[in-house]
């Protein structure tokens, strides 16, 4: 039993995490129907800028979120403007390349600054401590406090999606750029805005991973693919849908925990042999292949 | 005998071309009779399996319109199917390859057929989700190697040996992979004339209209689609054999799969020469960038950042790629 609820509990609590990851992807998709495979590397900038800020200024790493956030969402806009302002006048393989020529550009610069060695935070008011709520389930401290900031992100970015001017006005653009455009929605300036937003809730779940999960250059890739899994099961561009579907997808990546409750509960032996912590993460591309095939719009999508 | 007439018909390209294509042919020919160093020959090498690769690709990504971002899969089945056969139970790579090529074809069928139900972005990545299953599934296959992977060890045979394509020198290489490769141009200067062919591009003109003149769209994508695995993994069959170091990482990973769609994007996706244009300048740039940048000068990944910026360029100023600036050009001097 004690295996089943703290293999749910940092399910849950992961998978929000991984919910404010794939929001950066959604809305990007939502807005231009853009593939970005930088995304994760945008990830791992948010990682380094936690990790840097931090032990620059001897702050607690879980304070340097503003500063993730800016970094994000300067770095979004200028990779609109810069670089994917240009790619979308092409067809859609061009797109595809190109936002991966940004992943393998961002993923070797890191490389060449940062060097390949694996980095993590080592001290901070929350690392190392946990709680125990009884039945088995010890919670890290660091994991909840990073759920529950990601909770307060979702928020923010739902009340901005539909509750301001901006967010209809990205809405619009998504929906139709031409009827936006005669419309006198600025949608250029909305899709760098789109990118900016993207980019700086991608930073800020950066800013809290790191602090569980060390950080080196190529972590960047398993991250986009957990995004991808979860765009997929939410729906493209689905705000709501990128948080559900951020759960199911923590839930999956703790199958292995469930099997073990499984084969301690039913006592079977070839069940044991099983290498189910290997297969971590392939559960999630089946259900994403799965996902993919059955509805491809994804839970909540609305486009099509 | 139509079909090799057909495949022996150059006629529809301009005599410019044709030169410049027969000159290339006969310098690839004599190429290993001048003096070389082990890099050019390996880089020479190289670039010939991702032509091999990009023209596979090609057919369904470039003439089809369908963007096929999982084709290192069935790179890895070619591969381990030769190597596992080698050395398991001493097959030769001519039985193994058909082989091979038969367990691909089975397996894009199967996964073809619910793929193609999905059209643009979604077709693109639901295939690398397919890529990925298989490549963490091999990762944890003791038969064949687990993340080891596997290792042809040419001790135990007499090189040259043509039957399991063990040799010592590169040479022998670069010519059964030439032999490969010049069926290759033949097999898809056929394709693109084929009824299949024109089915396909008209499929991606426009799909819907495609279906209303009575084509069977579904059928045509899975068909071609089993057609690019099978050039596919007849490569990387070779592949095993040339390497003999075969790992699930460098076979499967999705950055092979992106490299394989690059090379035909760079050259120009649904045309003859394109595929051959993007490796040829794509695979000697990356090797001996790496040569003179990455090891020597000990900047790390310095290689990777300017590999990564053409790309960048590439993709947002010529997006058809470099044959279709030249076509770009020659439309000019028409009008």
């Amino acid at each position: 039993m004690d295996i089943l609820f703290s293999s749910l509990a940092a399910g849950v609590l992961f998978g929000m995490t991984l919910g404010l990851v794939a929001l950066g992807l959604t809305i990007i998709f939502g807005v231009m129907d853009i593939i970005n495979f930088a995304h994760g590397e945008f990830l791992m900038i948010g990682m380094y800028t936690g990790l840097l800020t931090a032990q620059a200024t001897g702050v607690d790493p879980l304070f340097t979120l503003p500063v993730a956030a800016v970094v994000g969402f300067l770095l979004g806009v200028a990779c609109y403007m810069g670089f994917i302002k240009y790619l979308l006048r092409g067809p859609m393989i061009a797109q595809l390349l190109g936002t991966f020529g940004l992943m393998l550009f961002l993923r070797n610069l890191a490389l060449l600054i940062f060097g390949a060695n694996d980095r993590a935070v080592h001290y901070g008011i929350l690392v190392g401590k946990s709680f125990d709520i009884g039945m088995g389930i010890i919670i890290p401290a660091t994991k909840l406090a990073t759920a529950g900031l990601s909770l307060v992100a979702f928020a923010a970015v739902w009340l901005l999606m539909n509750r301001t001017k901006i967010g209809k006005a990205l809405t619009a653009t998504a929906l139709n750029p031409q009827g936006a455009r005669y419309m006198g929605i600025p949608t250029e300036r909305m899709n760098a805005l789109a990118w900016g937003i993207g980019g700086a809730s991608v930073t800020i779940a950066g800013a809290l991973i790191v602090n569980f999960w060390s950080v080196n250059p190529y972590i960047g890739l398993l991250f986009t693919m957990l995004a991808f899994a979860i765009v997929a099961l939410g729906g493209f561009g689905s705000v709501p849908g990128a948080f559900f579907a951020g759960i199911v997808v923590g839930l999956i990546t703790e199958i292995p925990g469930f099997w073990d409750f499984m084969t301690y509960t039913f006592d079977v032996d070839w069940m044991a042999d099983v290498p189910m912590t290997s297969f971590k993460y392939m559960w999630v591309y089946v259900a994403y292949f799965v996902i993919m095939v059955v509805r491809p719009r994804g839970l909540f999508g609305w486009k099509h | 005998m139509e079909a090799l007439k057909n495949a022996l018909d150059f006629s529809d390209f301009p005599r410019l071309d044709l030169v410049i294509a027969s000159a290339v042919g006969i310098l690839f020919v004599c190429f290993p009779l001048f003096p070389h160093s082990a890099f050019s020959m390996a880089t020479m090498i190289q670039f010939f399996i991702f032509s091999l690769y990009g023209m596979g690709w090609n057919t369904i990504g470039g003439y089809g319109g369908q963007v096929d971002l999982g084709k290192a899969q069935y790179v890895g089945i070619g591969a381990y199917t030769t190597a596992v056969m080698l050395i398991r139970w001493d097959i030769p790579f001519w039985f193994s390859m058909p082989i091979g090529v038969i367990l691909s074809v089975t397996w894009s069928f199967i996964i073809g057929y619910p793929l193609f139900r999905l059209r643009g972005h979604y077709f693109a990545i639901a295939t690398i989700a397919t890529s990925l299953v298989l490549k963490d599934l091999f990762e944890v296959w003791d038969f064949v190697g687990a993340a080891r992977g596997l290792e042809i060890s040419p001790i135990k045979y007499a090189p040259p040996d043509f039957l399991r394509l063990i040799f010592r020198e590169d040479i022998y290489y670069y010519y059964v992979i030439f032999c490969f490769f010049l069926i290759g141009i033949l097999y898809m200067n056929w394709f693109r004339k084929s009824r299949l062919g024109f089915q396909l591009r008209a499929i991606k003109d426009n799909e819907d209209v495609a279906q209303s003149l009575g084509i069977n769209v579904h059928w045509a994508k899975i068909k071609t689609y089993a057609i690019a695995t099978a050039f596919v993994s007849v490569v990387g069959s070779f592949h095993a054999c040339y390497i003999k170091n075969i790992e699930p990482e460098d076979t499967m990973s999705l950055n092979l799969s992106i490299l394989i769609a690059l090379m035909a994007m760079l050259g120009g996706a649904g045309s003859l020469w394109g595929p051959i244009i993007g490796a040829g300048v794509l695979i000697p740039l990356k090797s001996y960038l790496k040569e003179w940048l990455g090891a020597s000068a000990g900047l790390v990944g310095i290689d990777l950042i300017l590999y990564a910026i053409i790309i960048m360029i590439i993709s947002a100023a010529e997006p058809r790629g470099i044959w279709g600036l030249v076509e770009k050009v020659r439309r000019r001097k028409l009008n």
